[in-house]
């Protein structure tokens, strides 16, 4: 299951690992129902701080309940989340400080403007209002919506209000990121952007824990990595322990137990004309 | 391309029927309704043709100047889906005027076309009484079938065209809201009139005025001829006439508009500043209360409370001054009713929030923060409505020693309330409509309890506030001694803002212990 990342660093990783004793987030033994189905089934993960974590499992898998617990959003049934050494449900004041959140799916206050939203999200965090402005205008560029700032939220495209959400995450300059699909239905360009941004931020010091469909992606950004299937950690550590010889796609595939794809559809193949 | 046209409308016509059994079941019924009430109207009118020209006048031209007010309005008010839109068009290279008349004839296929077309011909059995009404009449008729077609042809185009944007949307809502509105005083004001006596006068009076509007001038013009008026009735026929000019001339227009134009380009930028945010502190609360502003200004959901909290003291003098409570009485009421439903409006304001409210979890914002902002704009509009209506309530009432009663009973009423709605907000939330969905919408799931949720706290503040309204009573009964009614005003301020600050801090707490709970609520509907 989790394994500790302490252990010797594979030549082959990126060795941005920090050592153990600086630990951004750790979560343990989290578990979470929904009636009689279990959606995430003692979940524990150790990210150190100054790394880009990557959580992939299938649709449905639990990843999406694990970061909402994990960010304070969805109260669990057991286990505990803490950040920076702060318990998020005993001790939230501190820790939901340390941390910058983007959940999935979940609305914005999309009646406001982008640079309203943005001044929303840093004032609820406690910014004053030129700090708030100037890092507003700073993000703006960054994620190349200066042209947007003027407009309601709700017009935006997906891809946009992704971009303005990712924004509101970062203003407060938090230790610690917890992003939920941040790739989702943004173009590639932007989230090479992203990316960078991230991949700097990382470089400072800050904590990266995302989750994502893309394998490629994930492989490709990630130091750490944990796959999650049926609200269970299958395997995690370095991407280079993790994957071993081939790709992390094929690793995920072999875990999840994936390979019967199109079995029993054979009448598919045979084309009715 | 006129018979063409006109085949495609056929066409339509007939696919109407080409749908499920329920949904032809129910658009048969709706036809039988709708012919049941033309033939109602054509009875009636037919039956005017035994009755003395002056009362059947008084009769006709409201009748139609109604007719004509609902084929202009009800498109408007609740948007029409059109197939027949010239947009359709577009791509064939039409001329315009070939294109307009064509799709204007098309208008003469239809259910309405064939109702309007029995009442016009009906009007006819009406004035045929000698020969000039019956020319008169005649023509009249034709008027009045191409005017009303017209109309509905134009509000339409307005409906599916201007008013296609998302902000002109929600505008479009509260139009409906408002003529539903302005139809109360008028079934008051049928309730209230003597039928014996005095309804035919309040008729005729209706018959006088609208007959030199374009409204009724089609459908007076017979009258006045039947009256032994012909110059009226020449002058009504050119008022009508010219009003189907207007309308086939903005039909016109709007085609060519349309088809220029093909989709309307809505410019979204709202400001380049800050708005609300840049006028409070950057507090959690400060920034709540702003973010709470915008959305009362730029949220249909919150316009649709504010209308609410305008037609509920409406509604009430409506229905008082019918049951004979005196006008002067009745000044006293609109303030303190405003601010009932004022307070009132937030009981339920973070199921507005939808899960946007997540935000609001990850800042770990102080639930009294939260709490605190959400009553601003409620107070913002209050504090006001208060100090200024209720002097000028108090001199319609005829007496200006009632003012710190009012004051009193009113602020009672709006501060208690929101601390009640504070408190409720945070712990009885219950689905309401989406954001971005219309006011009007259904929410998806009502589940039980919102009738209940809603009724108490609605009598919970008044409950709260009822040790005001006894005071402010006792000094409306021992008119002279105006102790109680500085008693009213002491205790209804005092006992409100006790109450608000209480509400404040209970909801806040429940707020803090239930965010998560609150948010996955949120998710649930």
């Amino acid at each position: 299951m989790a394994q500790p990342t302490a252990a010797p660093v594979p030549a082959d990783s990126p060795t941005r690992v920090a050592p153990s004793d600086q630990i951004a987030l750790v979560v343990s033994d989290l578990v979470k129902r929904f009636g009689d189905t279990i959606a995430v089934d003692h979940v524990s993960l150790t990210v150190p701080a100054g790394t880009l974590y990557g959580i992939v499992g299938p649709n449905g898998a639990g990843k999406t309940t694990t970061l909402s617990m994990v960010s304070g959003l969805l109260r669990p049934d057991g286990g505990s989340v803490s950040v920076s050494g702060a318990d998020v449900w005993s001790d939230p004041g501190l820790a939901k400080r340390n941390m910058g959140v983007l959940p999935d799916r979940l609305r914005l206050f999309d009646r406001l403007t982008g640079r309203q939203l943005l001044h929303y999200a840093g004032t609820l965090r406690g910014l004053d209002a030129r700090t708030v402005k100037q890092r507003s205008s700073d993000l703006a560029t960054a994620f190349g919506l200066e042209d947007s700032l003027g407009r309601v939220v709700s017009d935006y495209s997906a891809g946009m209000a992704k971009k303005i959400a990712i924004a509101c995450a970062l203003i407060h300059s938090p230790r610690l990121l917890v992003l939920d699909e941040p790739f989702e239905s943004v173009d590639p360009v932007s989230a090479s952007n992203i990316t960078a941004i991230l991949q700097k931020y990382v470089a400072a010091g800050g904590t990266v824990v995302l989750s994502s469909h893309s394998m490629e992606l994930i492989q490709r950004v990630c130091d750490l990595v944990a796959i999650v299937v049926n609200g269970r950690v299958l395997a995690s550590g370095t991407m280079a322990e993790v994957r071993g010889t081939g790709s992390l796609e094929e690793r995920f595939l072999e875990l999840a137990g994936v390979d019967k794809t199109g079995e029993g559809m054979e009448w598919l193949h045979s084309f009715s004309d | 391309m006129v018979a063409q046209l006109l085949g495609l409308k056929l066409r339509l016509l007939a696919n109407t029927f080409r749908r499920r059994p329920v949904q032809v079941i129910g658009i048969l019924i709706g036809l039988v309704y709708c012919l049941g009430a033309t033939g109602v109207a054509m009875a009636g009118l037919s039956a005017l043709r035994q009755v003395a020209p002056a009362l059947a006048g008084s009769i006709a031209v409201p009748l139609g100047s109604v007719i004509l007010l609902g084929f202009l309005l009800v498109p408007l008010a609740f948007g029409a889906d059109d197939p027949m839109d010239p947009r359709t068009f577009a791509l064939y290279g039409l001329p315009v005027p070939r294109l307009a008349s064509a799709l204007a004839l098309c208008g003469l296929v239809g259910v309405p076309a064939l109702v309007i077309t029995t009442v016009a011909g009906a009007q006819v059995v009406t004035w045929a009484r000698d020969p000039l009404s019956t020319v008169v009449a005649v023509l009249s008729g034709i008027l009045i079938v191409v005017t009303n077609l017209l109309g509905a042809r134009v509000s339409t185009s307005i409906a599916s065209f201007l008013l296609a944007g998302r902000r002109a949307r929600e505008v479009t809502g509260l139009f409906a809201l408002a003529a539903i509105v302005s139809l109360a005083p008028l079934f008051a004001l049928l309730a209230s009139v003597n039928w014996d006596g005095g309804g035919l006068r309040v008729l005729k009076s209706v018959a006088d005025v609208a007959g030199w509007t374009p409204l009724g001038a089609a459908w007076s013009a017979p009258a006045e001829s039947a009256s032994g008026n012909p110059g009226a009735a020449v002058l009504k026929l050119l008022i009508a006439l010219a009003f189907a000019g207007v309308l086939w001339l903005s039909w016109r227009g709007l085609v060519a508009l349309m088809l220029g134009r093909p989709a309307r380009l809505e410019s979204n930028t709202v400001g380049a500043g800050l708005g609300w945010f840049g006028w409070f502190p950057t507090t959690s609360a400060g920034s709540v209360a702003a973010r709470s502003i915008t959305y009362w200004v730029r949220d249909p959901r919150y316009h649709a409370a504010l209308a609410a909290a305008t037609v509920a003291p409406v509604l009430f003098l409506i229905v008082l001054s019918v049951a004979g409570v005196p006008i002067h009485v009745l000044a006293l009421l609109p303030v303190p009713v405003i601010c009932l439903f004022l307070s009132w409006a937030i009981h339920n304001d973070v199921a507005y929030d939808s899960s946007a409210l997540w935000l609001h979890l990850a800042s770990h914002t102080p639930g009294w923060a939260d709490r605190v902002g959400r009553v601003v704009p409620a107070l913002l509009i209050g504090a006001p409505l208060v100090l200024i209506g209720s002097p000028i309530s108090a001199v319609l009432y005829g007496d200006s020693e009632v003012t710190p009663s009012l004051i009193g009973v009113s602020s009672s009423l709006l501060l208690a309330g929101l601390g009640v709605s504070s408190v409720f907000s945070a712990r009885f939330p219950y689905p309401s409509v989406r954001p971005g969905d219309s006011p009007f919408a259904q929410p998806q799931s009502t589940g039980t309890g919102a009738g209940i949720i809603q009724s108490v706290s609605l009598f919970a503040t008044v409950g709260l506030s009822l040790p005001a309204i006894w005071l402010a009573l006792q000094g409306l009964v021992r008119a002279g001694d105006n102790g109680w009614a500085v008693a009213s005003l002491l205790v209804g301020v005092g006992l409100g803002l006790v109450l608000l600050v209480a509400g404040i801090l209970w909801g806040g707490r429940i707020f803090t212990r239930r965010a998560p709970e609150l948010l996955a609520f949120t998710l649930r509907y």
